[in-house]
């Protein structure tokens, strides 16, 4: 269906998939892999949090962590082939903080506070950061000629690309600095607002997780450089020109105006947008000449496929309607409609055609 | 308003969603009001918010002042419901009868924020002085922190009785587990403080089946089947919130005809179709021949996987959803014709 986007994945060595929660986006990411792989690229595609029947699909089984990339047998042609990772945050946090403290006793120290463990866990924008941590992994290792990232789900801003900005800004908050600082010191620099901070967590929470988050964030003091320079570096890679940004979307009202608000996003934040992919759009079934006649049927065999057809029908023209606007807003950049195929897309068979629908092969 | 207790209907017994085959399934149609918070949640895509907003419209309908609460802050379910865009400010969408009633509102993190310390007695200086060193870094500093100020300031809701029940359309799943986690998780880092009675009473009310429910939504398809018989098993066990009856969103009717050829259809009920009539048809019941299995299969298995009484709603021929649509909705989700065992 789409020529261009054949072309994006043969010509990108980074592709950015971003869109809205429910629309197959990881599905969308794998058939990418799929397609680049067939046309003799080594690929690797890193998903974040694949269903589960897909991950197996992949090769990638989720309890046994599979943060390497793993070769998925079978997929390939010409010399290419595809390799699939899910991103393990906690794992990836542990690594950089491994690597960046310098020595083992204060990794370890980092390593087992608790604070540090709620927040390699459980934080949301842990998780994007580690993700962009981990494609700066991957891009220096250089062993794949494209990378193919699945973004988290999101609605009107892709998270993922404030990761590291915020992550530094929090290194630079007054509030960071103060509590990294020699505890006389702390008494002269800080400000009210500072002052409050900790009195409230204290009151809040209770002096020993005080002690726990500032114990924490002296052990992070030393590695901010670091993390600055990777954050920077990264920006960089995400807006080079060998990097394509892909909105995917379903053809829900919804769906196409939270897409609508990333496709701005990825704009406005100086990337480039490459593609947009619909995917799950019903097929518009041709239309019937005796409709007329076949509307009043009895009920019946024959009934129950006119009033299929006609609800189908209804369903699949609302659809176009709502992906007109999107595919206006996209002009000039790759759009490729995948169709909700018969089946549910979960083995390596069904991506394959869906590899060939995006491709147009 | 009646209430019978769902969540003893379902679980019978303390043993939870494991020992279901031992107690008889006996939902009620009022299942609605049984308790007076209800927590819609499903993976994003499924249709949740328009559950959430349905549910609320048939409680209203039923006599009851509602309150929808949209954690993520999606204003469309204002207009959804015949109102404004929603907001922080608690108004009514929508009148229904004599006494029913549909409010909403919006809880952002910042405001329950500012909300908890007003009622701890916080000066408004230091509040000020707080807020400027920004929520943000302190819920840095303390995990899931956000999450359990919308939870405690819900809590705060219910227990003032600002309604006859309040309806929750939690964030999307995964995003729905760490925010019905938050407080668990809270509890295990935080030993002691008003943050940890916060997490305690919050952590209470979840597991009270006559304060509050969890109402799981699905569609009949592998991924978010399999996800939330997760969520389900997940949210039972780990914070004991009881489960109203599973909603199967946007199934298709099951149509006998579409199993048959069009060529046997067609000769059946004694009509002669032109070949290119018959050729669309053919192409349209495969299509729907198949994913009518599809949707079988995955009901198949959400009734030997989850023993959880199941709604089944409607699939609108519509990719936009408006407040038709919902009254639709609200009337299969009202009737009890709709509960399979």
């Amino acid at each position: 269906m789409s020529v261009e986007l054949a072309e994006v994945i043969s010509r990108a060595e980074l592709v950015v998939t971003c869109g809205p929660g429910g629309v197959g986006k990881t599905t969308t990411a794998a058939a990418l892999g799929i397609a680049a792989a067939l046309s003799g690229r080594r690929v690797v595609v890193m998903t974040v949090d694949p269903a589960r029947r897909l991950a197996d699909a992949l090769g990638l089984d989720i309890q046994a962590h599979a943060n390497d990339p793993h070769q998925v047998e079978g997929v390939g042609a010409d010399g290419g082939s595809l390799w699939a990772l899910m991103l393990d945050a906690e794992a990836t946090f542990d690594r950089l903080i491994t690597e960046r403290a310098g020595d083992p006793d204060k990794a370890d120290k980092i390593l087992t506070n608790r604070v540090y463990r709620s927040i390699a866990g459980s934080l949301a924008g842990a998780q994007d950061y580690m993700a962009i941590e981990r494609l700066h992994q991957l891009n220096a290792a250089g062993q794949f000629d494209l990378i193919i990232i699945d973004t988290p789900p999101s609605r009107d801003a892709i998270d993922l690309l404030v990761a590291p900005d915020r992550l530094v800004r929090f290194l630079g908050h007054p509030i960071y600095r103060a509590l990294t600082m020699p505890q006389r010191s702390f008494a002269r620099v800080a400000n009210a607002g500072t002052t409050a901070f900790l009195w409230i967590v204290r009151r809040l929470a209770g002096p020993r997780l005080v002690e726990e988050t500032i114990e924490f964030f002296k052990s992070l003091s030393g590695m901010e450089e670091g993390l600055r320079r990777r954050a920077a570096e990264v920006a960089v890679l995400l807006r080079a020109k060998s990097t394509s940004f892909l909105i995917v979307s379903s053809p829900r009202a919804e769906a196409v105006a939270e897409s609508t608000h990333l496709a701005s996003a990825v704009v406005d934040g100086g990337f480039r947008l490459d593609g947009v992919v619909i995917n799950l759009v019903h097929p518009l079934p041709r239309a019937l000449d005796a409709l007329d006649d076949l509307d009043g049927l009895e009920p019946g065999p024959l009934a129950d496929q006119v009033a299929y057809h006609r609800e189908l029908s209804q369903l699949a023209r609302s659809e176009r309607d709502e992906m007109e606007g999107l595919i206006r807003l996209a002009s000039g950049v790759a759009v490729a409609e995948l169709p909700l195929l018969e089946i549910d897309v979960h083995d390596v068979a069904s991506l394959t055609k869906l590899a060939a629908l995006l491709t147009g092969g | 308003m009646t209430t019978v207790p769902v969540a003893a209907v379902q679980r019978g017994t303390s043993s939870g969603l494991k020992g279901h085959h031992r107690y008889p399934h006996c939902v009620e149609p009022n299942w609605v009001t049984d308790a007076r918070v209800v927590i819609v949640a499903g993976k994003g895509g499924v249709g949740s918010s328009t559950v959430a907003a349905a549910l609320s419209l048939v409680a209203a309908r039923d006599g009851a002042d509602v309150l929808l609460i949209s954690v993520d802050g999606r204003p469309g379910l204002g207009p959804l419901l015949g109102g404004d865009p929603l907001d922080r400010n608690d108004k009514t969408l929508q009148t229904v009868g004599v006494d029913g009633r549909v409010r909403g509102r919006t809880i952002p993190p910042q405001q329950a924020f500012a909300d908890y310390l007003a009622m701890k007695g916080i000066s408004s200086v230091l509040r000020k002085a707080a807020t400027a060193a920004s929520l943000d870094s302190i819920a840095a500093a303390t995990p899931g922190l956000e999450h359990l100020l919308v939870l405690g300031k819900i809590k705060e809701l219910e227990r003032e009785r600002v309604a006859d029940l309040i309806v929750v359309d939690a964030p999307p799943a995964g995003h729905a587990a760490a925010f019905l986690r938050s407080a668990s998780a809270l509890q295990e880092v935080v030993a002691s403080g008003p943050v940890r009675t916060q997490a305690d009473e919050v952590a209470e009310m979840l597991a009270d089946r006559a304060r509050c429910q969890g109402l799981l939504v699905t569609l009949a398809e592998e991924t978010p089947v399999n996800e939330v018989i997760e969520l389900a098993y997940d949210v039972e066990e780990r914070l004991g919130l009881a489960l109203a009856p599973l909603v199967v969103n946007a199934c298709w009717p099951r149509r006998k005809g579409l199993t048959v050829s069009t060529t046997a259809a067609a000769k059946a009920q004694g009509v002669k179709l032109s070949p290119a009539d018959r050729a669309a048809l053919e192409s349209v019941a495969e299509y729907g021949r198949a994913r009518q299995e599809n949707q079988q299969r995955q009901l198949a298995r959400l009734a030997e996987l989850l023993p959880l009484p199941r709604i089944i709603l409607p699939r609108m021929p519509t990719a936009r959803f408006g407040p038709d649509e919902l009254e639709l909705l609200a009337d299969a989700l009202a009737s009890s014709s709709a509960v399979v065992r």
